[in-house]
């Protein structure tokens, strides 16, 4: 990429992004909107510096049940995944399975979840999180380790390796990039699933609870204040996705890498 | 001893089902030391499965494969051969010298030994200075190249390539059949090439086993060895021609529509 299209590639979503903004301004100035029918973006992020540690704090609780529940999830279903790799018959019990629970909003599951802990627990929302990586994970890890080419099963077989010689040289290497495809997928997920959650009960601590009891109390431009954070904190976590992806690939020394 | 032997060997997929594929009917080849033979025929006519069966990468339905007097199994296990594809299969994540020492590792030699046989391979395809790159970074011939080094990279005395230059343009594939005679020659490596090419089977081999299929089975050999020197020149030879002209004639009576398929076996000396 040359220097002007990168320029133009930021510059051009940059520009709308103000133009938008400016636009909402001057929409809400121009027909005089009232507050609690839609805030002006100024009050909004005067409101986000005003309860900067709050919506802090608030982002900390969601953010950490999803980093937890992140990485638990990508433990079970890496683990899972090579479990069902391994037999064939569990795969297609599963993977199915696992396909039709991605298309589904299987965090309503979290008021399930809830009744089966105290009321201040972490934990439902933790493993309402963990359940939604784990699906994501499992799908495309056990991909990455099974669609392997045929050449390179070839010739591991014409250099008689045995099965655990090609899961280590040959089906774990094919998976890491399916892994964090699965990370760029799960990041946000599991902030939205976190956020989600909350509306179920439990503690009122989270960027999710915050919002709605912001709205309940017509305290438009603070609810937008936390919807703001809650947008940085699921761009935090794809951003850090994207980079371990980078990070790792560099390792492997397979960045630009042109096959599929 | 033969370098490899098949006798009597049929190769039926799916037998049984509706779905039965004769692959390959009755097939007898013997390939001595050093030999070059190439096999062509149309597609479909079971070459790759062929080469598989020699490969024990398939079983023969009925009859027996030896190579290197052992059975293809043992010979498998003792990493007697190297295999080279159309796709030279490289692994994205492994560097180039990384990708040759593949079935060092497989052997447990350890790492200095790797390090220095991949140099040696490294500087026998003639791309010394390529160790550190990854695949990617090389073009389709250079990528068939470190293939090929791979596949010798545990002198193994028998080579065995499926279609290897079959997605090279033209040039460079000239220059990868001249480059593989070479390799061939310094390393005293016994070839069996599966092509469609003509004039890249002429070029290259003593013998020609020309195939036909619906069922897969050998129809002719023809012997067209055209002497150690091959160069350029040679492309233009009258032996060349010959050749060709040999093995164009032999493959005519191999399409299964043919009316006389088996009218033109036997006619191998040429
Ligand atoms: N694993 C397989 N299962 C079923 N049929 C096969 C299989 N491999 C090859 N065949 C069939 O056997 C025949 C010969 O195939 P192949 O050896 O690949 O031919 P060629 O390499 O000469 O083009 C073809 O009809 C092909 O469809
Ligand atoms: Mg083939």
């Amino acid at each position: 990429m040359t220097l002007v299209n990168r320029l133009r590639s930021v510059a051009v979503p940059f520009i709308f992004g103000v133009g938008f903004l400016a636009f909402w301004e001057g929409a809400v100035k121009f027909f005089h909107l009232k507050p609690y029918f839609l805030a002006p973006p100024s009050k909004i992020l005067s409101q986000f510096f005003d309860n900067a540690s709050r919506i802090w704090g608030a982002a900390s609780v969601s953010g950490m049940n999803a980093l937890v529940g992140l990485v638990a999830g990508t433990v079970f279903g890496v683990a899972m995944s090579f479990i069902l790799s391994r037999f064939r018959f569990l795969s297609s019990l599963i993977t199915p399975l696992a396909i039709a629970l991605n298309a589904i909003p299987i965090f309503v599951l979290v008021a399930v979840l809830n009744n089966m802990y105290s009321i201040t627990s972490e934990i439902p929302r933790r493993i309402m999180v963990s359940l939604v990586v784990y699906f994501i994970v499992l799908v495309n890890v056990a991909k990455g380790l099974t669609q392997v080419k045929t050449t390179h099963l070839e010739i591991m077989h014409s250099y008689a390796a045995s099965d655990i010689e090609i899961l280590r040289k040959v089906r774990v290497p094919n998976a890491v990039p399916y892994l964090f495809t699965a990370l760029k997928i799960s990041a946000p997920a599991a902030v939205i699933t976190s956020f989600v959650s909350e509306y179920f009960g439990g503690s009122q601590n989270g960027l999710g609870s915050r919002i709605t009891s912001n709205i309940a109390n017509s305290k438009n431009a603070a609810a937008w204040a936390y919807v703001l954070g809650a947008c940085l904190l699921g761009l935090a976590f794809y951003l850090v996705s994207v980079v371990l992806e980078n990070v790792a690939s560099r390792g492997a020394g397979a960045t630009n890498n042109t096959n599929k | 001893m033969s370098a490899v032997h098949v006798a009597g060997v049929s190769k039926i997929f799916n037998q049984g089902t509706p779905k039965q594929v004769d692959a390959l009917v009755d097939v007898n080849l013997t390939v001595e030391p050093g030999e070059f033979v190439s096999l062509i025929g149309p597609s479909g006519c079971g070459k790759s499965t062929l080469l598989r069966l020699i490969a024990n990468l398939l079983e023969p339905t009925t009859g027996a494969v030896t190579v290197n007097g052992k059975t293809a199994a043992q010979s498998r296990l003792d990493q007697d051969y190297g295999m080279a594809f159309q796709q030279a299969g490289l692994f994205d994540w492994r560097s180039v010298a990384k990708n040759i020492e593949l079935p060092l590792e497989l052997k447990g030699w350890d790492k200095e030994k790797r390090a220095a046989r991949a140099q040696e391979m490294l500087e026998l395809v003639k791309l010394p200075e390529f160790a550190d790159l990854m695949p990617w970074q090389l073009s389709g011939g250079m990528q068939q190249r470190i293939a090929i080094a791979r596949a010798l990279a545990a002198h193994p005395p028998l080579l065995l390539m499926d279609e290897p230059f079959g997605a090279l343009d033209e040039m460079t594939r000239e220059y990868m059949q001249g480059e593989l005679l070479r390799i061939c020659a310094e390393t005293k490596t016994t070839v069996v090439f599966v092509t469609h090419s003509i004039p890249e089977a002429v070029y290259l081999s003593n013998r020609v086993v020309v195939m036909s299929p619906r069922p897969g089975r050998i129809t002719e050999v023809v012997n067209v060895s055209l002497g150690a020197n091959r160069s350029e020149d040679t492309r233009a030879a009258d032996n060349f021609f010959s050749g060709i002209t040999a093995v164009r004639e032999a493959l005519r009576g191999t399409h299964a529509d043919h009316a006389n398929a088996g009218a033109v076996r036997g006619v191998e000396d040429r």
